[in-house]
């Protein structure tokens, strides 16, 4: 790992970078971008950054043609094609505008291999995961089996409210809420994909008829208010286990403002009222059922989705039991965005706490929360019961004494604990409905953003995973938007969802007697046992 | 002996550990303890003790309400099996959660607090419409009619305890049949159990039971 030191008008920023990078598509991944107007084949010449210092590689053809031997000798590069090889420092004197829009990490995307050679027009395919926070998107070239670059932004439906219930509250009491919801997701879709035609490919209007089909999953609330259409309904227990489905009234209505005239709109349908595509998605980005029986696939979001595949059957269901991992309830909460602490390590000190982009601890991340928890509770600062040893009084305990954004309080580790027994009791309904026990688990795949910081080890101390060895546990960070991908390249990608929702037997947890047995028993912080006690 | 096992019973719960408060039970029954002397002697004291307790801990969490009363519930439904002569009532309360909500645990937990301090439940399960709370309660001649919500809209909207007061109002209940409700809403923002209409609210579930105890005491008073 070397670091990127970027100076620009904002100040000093310090990015972790890995070799052989560019330093283009390094910043593309935060909100320092450089202006770009082809897709980093050194052919628009609008990147240049100076060096200031640092490894890297040498000048490339394309820098000889479009920088001046003055603009060379004054330490000019483009960004696109100047490699990292060790720790470097640039000067960003012409970031591009301030944009809602940052590349996906690379480590983050999946790697797939398919195209669709029959395709002779309109090669171009849009893969969205509309999440309750952040929309994802990814823009292939299908014919070639080329992804040709990805954006995630925030959905603006949060100016509603973060969690779902409020943004159909607001669509079911005033219809024109319900028409301003649709629309600003959609507009986001849209601006996005501009984004990347602009920067990535260098030309907008004509691309866009060469859009031949725009493929999104979403969780039910998302689709609902996308397509502006029986909000509450999800609203009313009645319809909550029954198969719903969200289709655009009028697809043109939505090619129109979106100047896609070519593109088929593609919505998969969801599993029941709880449980959206998305969740269908992440099983074909997994291949859960590909697996041996015994696979389990989490994903942890504002509502967690959690299926078990069990040989023959899968059983699927969903727990709203996530948003104290994104921050909400904590003192010092915080999703995972730059300052916030991810790992917590023992040092002679005392703590060290680990925080993204290595800036000054801000607060906790769902990771970090977890880790902080783990080792306090390791450290005998903490029982079981989730009190702390010796109370350390409203303000919490400080990790680092000297930083005040790095304490845990009382509160934090309830509201942890109801949402790691809200889960782990999920997974244990599972597993009865399926006539298994803990033991027979032989795979984990923990989908969506948590995961990738997480130690596991620590989140098994704490009944929060089950016991399940380290080499049967895989990450799949962006597995919702990996899925429609998947969809989009393959000729019946439909179908394939289709086939898969079928199979899934939705398990309504208000529904399931024990589920608060369950619930209750989960909140002690303590690693779940293989064999319950009975 | 007594305030061994007392001491030891309140550890355990205050530790949250079930299992190791079943064990005291047990002993205690084994060293001659009667199934009255465990419940009013150790089980309800407890419970007493966390309600001073909490109010005064900003620390007690959900795990350990949840251990009083689920403890405390169990353990005096198992004694009661053993009495020798069926205890006195406090009262009766109607309890459900709210049109539109299936969230039971915190009815659960008030339940458990309740019974245990001896106060008769009528369990209307979840997503009860506000008639059936009222047309129950006047048939059960219940002093109290409780009800979660643990949602924003089933906790504010115009099918949950609002519609209840309106119909204890129409019906002329409103001297005889107190409102009390619960549930996460009610504890982001205290003013809402007002909002609503009801007659009292509380955070938790011990603190719930207390409430309830006194709204009983003081129709029985009247
Ligand atoms: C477990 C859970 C579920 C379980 C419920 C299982 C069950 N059998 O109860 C399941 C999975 C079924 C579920 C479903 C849903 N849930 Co839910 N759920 C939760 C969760 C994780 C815990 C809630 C809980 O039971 N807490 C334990 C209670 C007992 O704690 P407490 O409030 O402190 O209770 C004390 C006091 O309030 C008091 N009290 C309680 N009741 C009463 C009554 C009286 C009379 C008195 C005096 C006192 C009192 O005493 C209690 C004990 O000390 C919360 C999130 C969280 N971390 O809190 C979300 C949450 C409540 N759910 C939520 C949502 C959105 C849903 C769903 C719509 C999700 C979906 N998209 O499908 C559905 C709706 C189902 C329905 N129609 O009811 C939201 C509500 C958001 C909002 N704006 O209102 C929450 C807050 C999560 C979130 N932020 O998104 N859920
Ligand atoms: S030349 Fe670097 S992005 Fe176009």
């Amino acid at each position: 790992m070397s670091v990127l030191l970027v100076s620009s008008a904002t100040g000093l920023h310090r990015l972790p970078a890995s070799d052989g990078q560019s330093v283009r598509d390094l910043l593309d991944t935060t909100a320092l971008r450089v202006r770009a107007a082809c897709g980093g084949s050194g052919t628009c010449g609008a990147c240049s950054v100076r060096l200031i210092a640092g490894e890297v590689s040498p000048p490339t053809v394309a820098e000889y043609l479009k920088l001046t031997p003055e603009e060379r000798a004054a330490g000019q590069r483009l960004a696109c094609q100047l490699r990292i090889q060790g720790d470097v420092h640039i000067e960003l004197e012409h970031p591009a505008p301030p944009s809602a829009w940052k590349s996906i990490v690379p480590e983050n995307l999946a790697e797939i291999t398919a195209c669709r050679p029959e395709l002779s027009a309109h090669r171009y395919g849009l893969a969205v995961d509309l999440g309750t926070t952040h929309i994802r998107l990814a823009l292939w070239d299908r014919r070639a089996g080329k992804r040709i670059a990805t954006r995630r932004g925030a959905n603006p439906q949060g100016s509603f409210g973060a969690d779902v219930l409020n943004r159909l509250e607001a669509a079911r009491a005033h219809p024109e809420h319900a028409a301003e919801l649709a629309a600003s997701a959609r507009e986001a879709i849209m601006h996005a994909v501009r984004d990347i035609l602009a920067r990535d490919i260098g030309e907008v209007t004509p691309m866009l008829a060469e859009i031949g089909e725009v493929l999104i999953v979403g969780n039910t609330a998302m689709l609902a208010l996308l397509t502006g259409q029986g909000g509450d309904a999800l609203l009313d227990p009645a319809y909550w286990q029954k198969k719903v489905d969200f289709q655009p009234a009028d697809r043109s209505a939505w090619q129109q403002p979106w100047h896609l005239p070519n593109a088929r709109i593609v919505l998969p349908g969801p599993v029941a009222g709880f449980v959206g595509s998305d969740l269908v998605a992440d099983l074909v980005a997994t291949g859960l059922v590909d697996g041996p029986p015994g696979s389990l696939l989490l994903d942890v979001g504002t509502n967690t989705e959690i299926a078990l595949w069990d040989g023959a059957c899968l059983h699927v269901t969903s727990v709203p039991g996530g948003p104290a991992f994104e921050g909400v309830g904590i003192r010092h909460g915080m999703p995972a965005e730059p300052g916030a602490i991810y790992r917590v390590s023992r040092s002679d000190a005392g703590y060290a706490c680990a925080t993204l982009a290595g800036e000054t601890a801000r607060g906790f991340c769902g990771s970090g929360l977890t880790d902080a928890i783990a080792v306090l509770l390791a450290d005998g600062r903490l029982k079981p019961s989730g009190r702390f040893v010796v109370s350390p009084g409203p303000e919490g305990y400080a990790l680092d004494p000297a930083n005040p954004a790095t304490a845990i309080t009382g509160i934090d580790v309830d509201a942890f604990q109801r949402a790691k027994a809200a889960i782990a009791a999920a997974m244990e309904v599972l597993l009865r409905q399926a006539g298994m026990g803990w033991g027979e688990l032989r795979r984990l795949c923990i989908c969506g953003a948590f995961g990738h910081t997480l130690d596991v080890g620590r989140a098994q101390s704490l009944g929060l995973l089950p016991p399940i060895a380290a080499q049967d546990v895989e990450l799949h960070a962006d597995a919702s938007l990996a899925g429609g991908e998947r969809a989009l390249l393959s000729p019946n990608g439909a179908q394939r969802f289709a086939a898969l929702t079928d199979t899934i037997k939705a398990i309504n947890l208000s529904l399931i007697a024990d589920y608060d047995e369950a619930y209750i028993n989960h909140l002690r912080l303590r690693p779940i046992a293989v064999a319950p006690s009975p | 002996m007594l305030e061994r096992i007392v001491k030891a019973y309140n550890e355990a719960v205050f530790e949250t550990d079930k299992e190791a408060a079943f064990e005291v039970v047990e002993a205690a029954l084994a060293g001659g303890l009667t199934a009255e002397d465990i419940v009013f002697k150790v089980v309800i004291p407890a419970v007493e003790e966390m309600m001073s307790n909490i109010t005064k801990d900003p620390d007690a969490n959900l795990a350990q309400h949840f251990m009083t009363a689920q403890i405390a519930a169990e353990v005096t439904e198992k004694m009661l099996l053993s009495f020798k002569q069926p205890p006195e009532i406090i009262g009766k309360v109607v309890m459900g959660t709210a049109h539109g909500d299936l969230h039971s645990l915190g009815k659960r937990i008030v339940m458990g607090c309740l019974k245990a301090l001896m106060v008769d439940v009528v369990d209307l399960g979840v997503n009860v419409p506000a008639e059936r709370f009222v047309d129950v309660a006047q048939a059960e001649n219940a002093q109290v009619i409780a009800i979660s919500a643990m949602m924003v809209h089933t906790a504010t909207g115009e099918n949950g305890a609002s519609k209840v007061r309106r119909i204890l109002h129409e019906r002329g209940l409103e001297d005889r049949i107190k409102l009390v409700v619960g549930g996460a809403p009610y504890r982001f923002d205290d003013g809402l159990y007002q909002t609503v209409g009801a007659d009292a609210w509380a955070a938790d579930g011990v603190n719930a039971g207390r409430i309830i105890v006194d709204l009983i005491r003081g129709i029985k008073k009247s």
